[in-house]
């Protein structure tokens, strides 16, 4: 069975951790800076208030002037999902996250340890904490495992039986399926309101009106597709930071603290002479809320002037002054060094670029973003029979 | 925090989960055709040339049967489109031949 604990509104409720008051009033996940004006998620008493996630700003605040706009908090999200995630795999469980507040896993090894499987989803419950309020779901699919986490109480776990998946899904709203607003608009202008309606549709019928977004849709509301859970290979910490006595917005603090932060964290023995590939440089702002970067390397490197040359320009996208400066090493490379040659042949010299460029690729946007072709019958007269791309992670 | 540095390619970051997918898969097309089934129209482009047409009749015996007809065409705009109708599903996709 696969898995799946959701923690609805994580990223308010992190940003609330500071605040736990407020969890209790009307208040709303302000939107980022720069993007569109609509809020995020929101507390019990503004749903109650007639706030709902998504509402445009203006709208929202007609709807409810009490309600409280909470700063985004990347750096608190990232930590307290960090916090969840090993949790859950110091309890045992081979997480695979699919965004704060969402994780997979795959129960056949843990079934035995806990002894069934609703023991084991009340512990990965009870590792994630009840202050959370987090639901899990079971079933055979990754999807129908969200959509049962979905509509669980909190704290409690719906298991979804082999081959009762449609049955489960049909009743069950659209706004489960990972649409654009455009979508869900034009589906419940065509009357379609539940998983159930979509999946009843011809699949052709759905793919000619929505395009590829509409037929992944369709597949999702019929059960979705049998993908693995692969759990995260678990982290280590290489983090230095730097708390100020009172908040600092002078540039040139800012760049001699970044200096010592990144001296500390390259005379850490944890790296073992391995050079950065990636590297985090966050911050806690005056104001409530943090800010957060990460910096890919186009050459992994330990090499002080370079790395102080790719990050330390962000500093200066800095919003408001920091009480707080934080540098975290996000991805070592493998190698402790580069061998060089005099003379390299040709090709060599092509094929380690590519393969650097790649590693490159797969460090900034994640695993599963490089792939290989591969042929499988090319003598197909079908055309999507004949490759496959297969995702390369090593 | 950081991946494990001994394993090439871990990342601490939320990962999205590789699986294979198929390469040219059929991309649906808006496509206006005349009574005896040939487009003259894709994506509101007109058509300048059938280059060349030709059917793909296979997987009968599965519970997915392939019935296509495909036609290879040049626009008005100088757009060189491969586009069929599937005749299983009564509508038109665009793919690479």
């Amino acid at each position: 069975m696969i898995a799946c604990l959701v923690v609805p509104g994580f990223e308010l409720r992190a940003a609330l951790r500071e605040r736990p008051r407020l969890a209790l009033e009307p208040a709303a996940l302000a939107p980022a800076a720069g993007a569109e004006p609509v809020v995020g998620a929101v507390t019990a008493a503004a749903e109650v208030a007639g706030v709902e996630p998504g509402m445009r700003l203006g709208e929202a605040l007609a709807t409810c002037p009490q309600l409280v706009l909470v700063e985004q908090d990347p750096a608190a999200v990232e930590l307290e999902w960090e916090g969840m995630l090993r949790r859950l795999e110091n309890a045992g469980f081979a997480v695979d996250p699919d965004g704060p507040g969402r994780v997979y896993f795959e129960t056949r090894g843990v079934e035995r340890l806990y002894g069934g499987l609703e023991p084991a989803l009340e512990r990965a419950l009870a590792a994630v904490g009840s202050a959370w309020d987090p639901r899990a779901g079971a079933a055979r699919r990754r999807f129908a495992a969200l959509a049962a986490a979905t509509v669980a109480r909190p704290g409690h776990a719906v298991v979804v039986d082999d081959g009762r998946e449609e049955g489960f899904l049909a009743p069950l709203p659209l706004s489960l399926l990972p649409l654009s607003p455009d979508r869900y608009a034009e589906l419940e202008g065509l009357g379609v309101r539940k998983l159930g309606e979509l999946a009843a549709l011809p699949s052709a019928a759905v793919a000619e009106r929505l395009g590829p977004e509409g037929r992944s849709a369709w597949s999702l509301a019929r059960g979705g597709d049998g993908s693995r859970v692969r759990g995260r290979r678990p982290a280590a910490e290489l983090a230095e930071a730097l708390e100020f006595p009172e908040a600092v917005g002078n540039e040139l603090t800012l760049r001699r603290t970044f200096g010592a932060l990144l001296d500390r964290l390259l005379a850490r023995p944890e790296r073992g002479g391995r050079p950065f590939r990636k590297i985090g440089l966050s911050a806690r702002l005056v104001g409530g809320g943090s800010w957060r970067r990460t910096v890919t390397l186009r050459d992994a490197t330990a090499d002080r002037a370079r790395l102080r040359a790719a990050v330390a320009p962000k500093l200066l996208e800095l919003p408001a002054p920091v009480i707080e400066l934080r540098l975290e090493g996000v991805e070592l490379a493998e190698s402790v060094g580069q061998q060089l040659e005099l003379v390299q042949p040709g090709a060599d010299e092509l094929g380690s670029r590519l393969s650097e460029g790649l590693r490159q690729v797969r460090a900034s946007t994640g695993s599963g973003s490089v792939c290989a072709v591969v042929e499988v019958a090319p003598w197909s007269r079908i055309p999507e029979s004949r490759a496959l791309f297969v995702p390369r992670d090593e | 925090m950081v991946a494990d540095p001994g394993v090439p390619g871990a990342v601490r970051a939320p990962g999205r989960v590789g699986r294979a997918g198929r390469l040219n898969e059929p991309r649906a097309a808006l496509v206006e055709a005349s009574f005896e089934g040939t487009p003259w129209k894709v994506n509101h482009q007109p058509v300048a040339v059938v280059r060349e047409e030709w059917r793909v009749v296979d997987r009968w015996w599965t519970e997915e049967p392939v019935d296509r007809r495909y036609f290879d065409l040049v626009l008005e705009t100088g757009q060189h489109v491969c586009v069929f109708r599937d005749a299983e599903a009564g509508c038109w996709f665009m793919q690479r031949a």
